[in-house]
């Protein structure tokens, strides 16, 4: 079924203008503070027309949770992979469901329909 | 005499670097890839709207999601209720939209369009099946009661969402 996709996908020409964010289900593990979990993310952005993503984190309700990063808003160059390493307090690692990344559209890029991309990894 | 000692030891090197492999590594993991295929175009057909229908003029929006293990996630993609950026407008606005599957590397993905679930203006898709699958993004504007919109640039986001289950 793998192998099926990877035909397909190099059937389609190779060329993938896509915004990824992984894993899929990351783990929280203790950081080298006491008291703060985190968890590592990798970010790869493959859209030309973007150059920034969002970073965000959200319980069941989607209600945001506090968490800390090097930076809320991460300037990504096209085709540029980075490690996002979120930071979640003790308290609030029981609540914390979903690490979410946004591309983020600046006001002057003019054209008429424009796609915004977010994707949600669950944590463990 | 250790000259001649010294070269088959350096003929034997010579040989083993030009045999060494250079490995490339990679793994297939669990992800969603959400591509955009064709940006979406507002067609201009009366003056009181705008619609990214081809018989109106416009382009249909189509995003494309590549899922490498099923289930793990679920598609929620929403049409336009807003201007991202346009002319000052003084009337209200009516917006009509809606996402439909178009078509995917599985004939079994046909079935996203039969379980897709809507509210508001967002369609869910469990993504039930690997692989890839294209999802197309209908919009319309009608503006103020037979008013026509202002002369100026409009563009409005449509937003595409994998969410892990």
């Amino acid at each position: 079924m793998r192998l099926s996709i990877i035909l397909f996908l190099i059937g389609l020409g190779g060329y993938i203008s896509a915004h990824q964010f992984t894993p899929t289900y990351p783990e929280l593990s203790l950081s080298y503070v006491k008291g703060i979990y985190k968890a590592d993310m990798l970010l790869f952005n493959n859209r030309k027309e973007i150059s920034y993503y969002s970073i965000g984190v959200f319980d069941k309700d989607w209600k945001p949770v506090k968490f800390a990063t090097e930076n809320r808003i991460v300037k990504m160059e096209h085709l540029e992979r980075k490690t996002i390493t979120v930071y979640i307090r003790k308290e609030d690692k029981d609540k914390a469901l979903y690490i979410c990344s946004k591309s983020k559209t600046l006001v002057d890029y003019a054209q008429t329909s424009i796609v915004t991309s977010r994707i949600c990894s669950k944590i463990k | 005499m250790n000259k001649l000692l010294i070269l088959p030891v350096a003929l034997a090197c010579t040989g083993a670097i030009a045999s060494s492999n250079i490995p490339i590594t990679g793994s297939v993991e669990s992800k969603c890839v959400i591509q955009t295929d064709t940006d979406g175009v507002y067609g201009n057909p009366t003056a009181d709207k705008l619609s990214t229908a081809a018989n109106d003029g416009g382009v249909v929006p189509r995003i494309r999601y590549d899922i490498v293990t099923a289930n793990a996630y679920k598609a929620v993609i929403s049409y336009p209720n807003s201007f991202s950026t346009s002319p000052t407008l003084t009337d209200s606005v009516a917006w009509t939209g809606g996402v439909t599957y178009d078509t995917g590397s599985d004939s079994g993905m046909s079935a996203f369009e039969t379980n897709k679930i809507s509210y508001n203006n967002s369609v869910e898709f469990p993504l039930s099946i690997a692989g890839s699958a294209f999802f197309k993004v209908t919009s319309t504007a009608e503006y103020g009661y037979g008013t026509a919109f202002p002369a100026g640039t409009y563009s409005a986001m449509v937003t595409a969402e994998c969410i892990a289950q």
